[in-house]
């Protein structure tokens, strides 16, 4: 899997709809007609992630809304991103 | 030329096909939201077409049916119909009435379930599920026992005042007619299609209906029928598998507002898988088994306000 680096731009995927239902967001990927529900911090990353930024960027974002420490906070999200860029959710680049 | 004027998923439209299928409107305007014309010739279909049986573009849909007609659907306003030498209107309506009003409503942004959908004291009720499971069976037996029915093949489901209704659609149930469209062109002498055209009288609902529960219908090998009320994300994919055509959506801009209404509609409504028994025999008990379920679920059958009027399409 990658390793993300600071100054990765990562944006949403084109070809992904989305709706929200209950405390969750759901996503659908039209080539692959895969769905994805997305809650808690994962919702509030695909939430912010729809103005493109750079992986330090969105360190950045995190770190101000929740206890958690820039390090830790870039640690958790390479498991994460890779995860979503692995089933084309995410555009890095 | 003469024409007719009906009301069908919410739609005032003037056809010079005449449909005995829909119900007559009451008081049409001059202003029909939909207009269905018989033209001798059809804007020429592109050679995409050739060897499809449909082509999907941004606001227009064509569709071509070898030996019955030329469709053409555009702006959710427009269906343009050129028979095919020979062609009975039967076959034309057929497929004027399922693939090209499919086509119509998704360009005007309803969302078409494919599937039957009854008015009950809890509100409308929709059965969904896969092709043969029994969805227009069900209905027609809910009909039987005297339940109005609002669609017996494709659901317009649409945001109204109070939360998202169901659109009345048909006055007939056309039993088999997933049979006949199922593969596009169908094979020849399977078009006797009226004999299972069966008039509703007046077991039809004229108006729209609040959703209250979608019921996604499969089989089990054996037991009793189960009745399970979804949780989660599944509940937009149930809703999104179960549109009409879904094909037909291809390139169209509504996608993205399919996909929001979907979450409104998983939201606003229950969404159910009910199995049971493949077995003919069950199928009376399965009104008596859904009535239980929506009382146990659902709490008792509020008590009906409407006057007498309402079940009438006085409203229009």
């Amino acid at each position: 899997m990658r390793s993300f680096k600071p100054e990765d731009k990562l944006s949403r995927t084109e070809k992904m709809l989305s709706t929200d239902l209950d405390q969750e967001t759901v996503l659908m990927s039209i080539e692959a007609g895969a769905y994805y529900g997305m809650a808690g911090t994962a919702r509030t990353i695909w939430a912010k992630l729809e103005t493109p930024m750079t992986f330090a960027a969105l360190v950045d974002e995190l770190v101000k809304q929740y206890a958690v420490t820039p390090e830790a906070c870039a640690a958790e999200l390479q498991g994460f991103l890779g995860e979503m860029e692995k089933e084309g959710l995410l555009h890095v680049g | 030329m003469s024409f007719g004027d009906y009301y069908t998923y919410g739609l005032h439209i003037r056809s010079e096909i005449l449909c005995p299928e829909l119900m007559p409107h009451a008081q049409p305007g001059e202003d029909p939201e939909v207009t269905i014309r018989l033209l001798s010739e059809v804007p020429q279909v592109t050679e995409s077409l050739e060897n499809k049986y449909f082509e999907v573009q941004p606001r227009t849909f064509r569709m071509s049916v070898e030996g019955v007609a030329h469709y053409v659907v555009e702006d959710g306003r427009r269906i343009s119909v050129e028979p095919a030498e020979g062609a009975t209107v039967d076959k034309i309506r057929l497929f004027l009435l399922g693939s090209a009003m499919g086509a119509l409503l998704y360009q005007r942004g309803l969302f078409p379930l494919h599937g039957s959908a009854i008015e009950t004291p809890w509100g409308a009720m929709i059965f969904v599920g896969p092709q043969g499971v029994g969805k227009s069976t069900l209905g027609s037996q809910f009909h039987r026992q005297g339940y109005k029915v609002l669609s017996d093949d494709v659901c317009a489901v649409t945001p109204g005042s109070a939360g998202m209704e169901v659109l009345p659609a048909l006055a007939h149930f056309r039993l088999c007619t997933d049979a006949f469209e199922r593969l596009g062109v169908p094979e020849s002498g399977i078009f006797h299609v009226d004999k299972f055209v069966v008039p509703l009288g007046d077991g039809y609902c004229s108006h729209p209906v609040p959703l209250k529960a979608i019921h996604v219908l499969g089989n089990q090998e054996s037991g009793d029928p189960k009745f399970e009320v979804l949780r989660g994300f599944d509940r937009v994919k149930f809703l999104l598998e179960n549109l009409y055509r879904p094909e037909y959506l291809e390139h169209q801009s509504t996608q993205s507002d399919l996909m929001r209404m979907a979450g409104a509609i998983a939201q606003q409504s229950a969404v159910v898988n009910v199995t049971r028994r493949r077995d003919t025999a069950l199928i009376a008990t399965m009104v008596d088994f859904l009535e239980s379920a929506w009382e146990e679920n659902f709490g008792p059958a509020p008590v009906k306000e409407t006057s007498e009027g309402e079940w009438t399409n006085a409203q229009l």
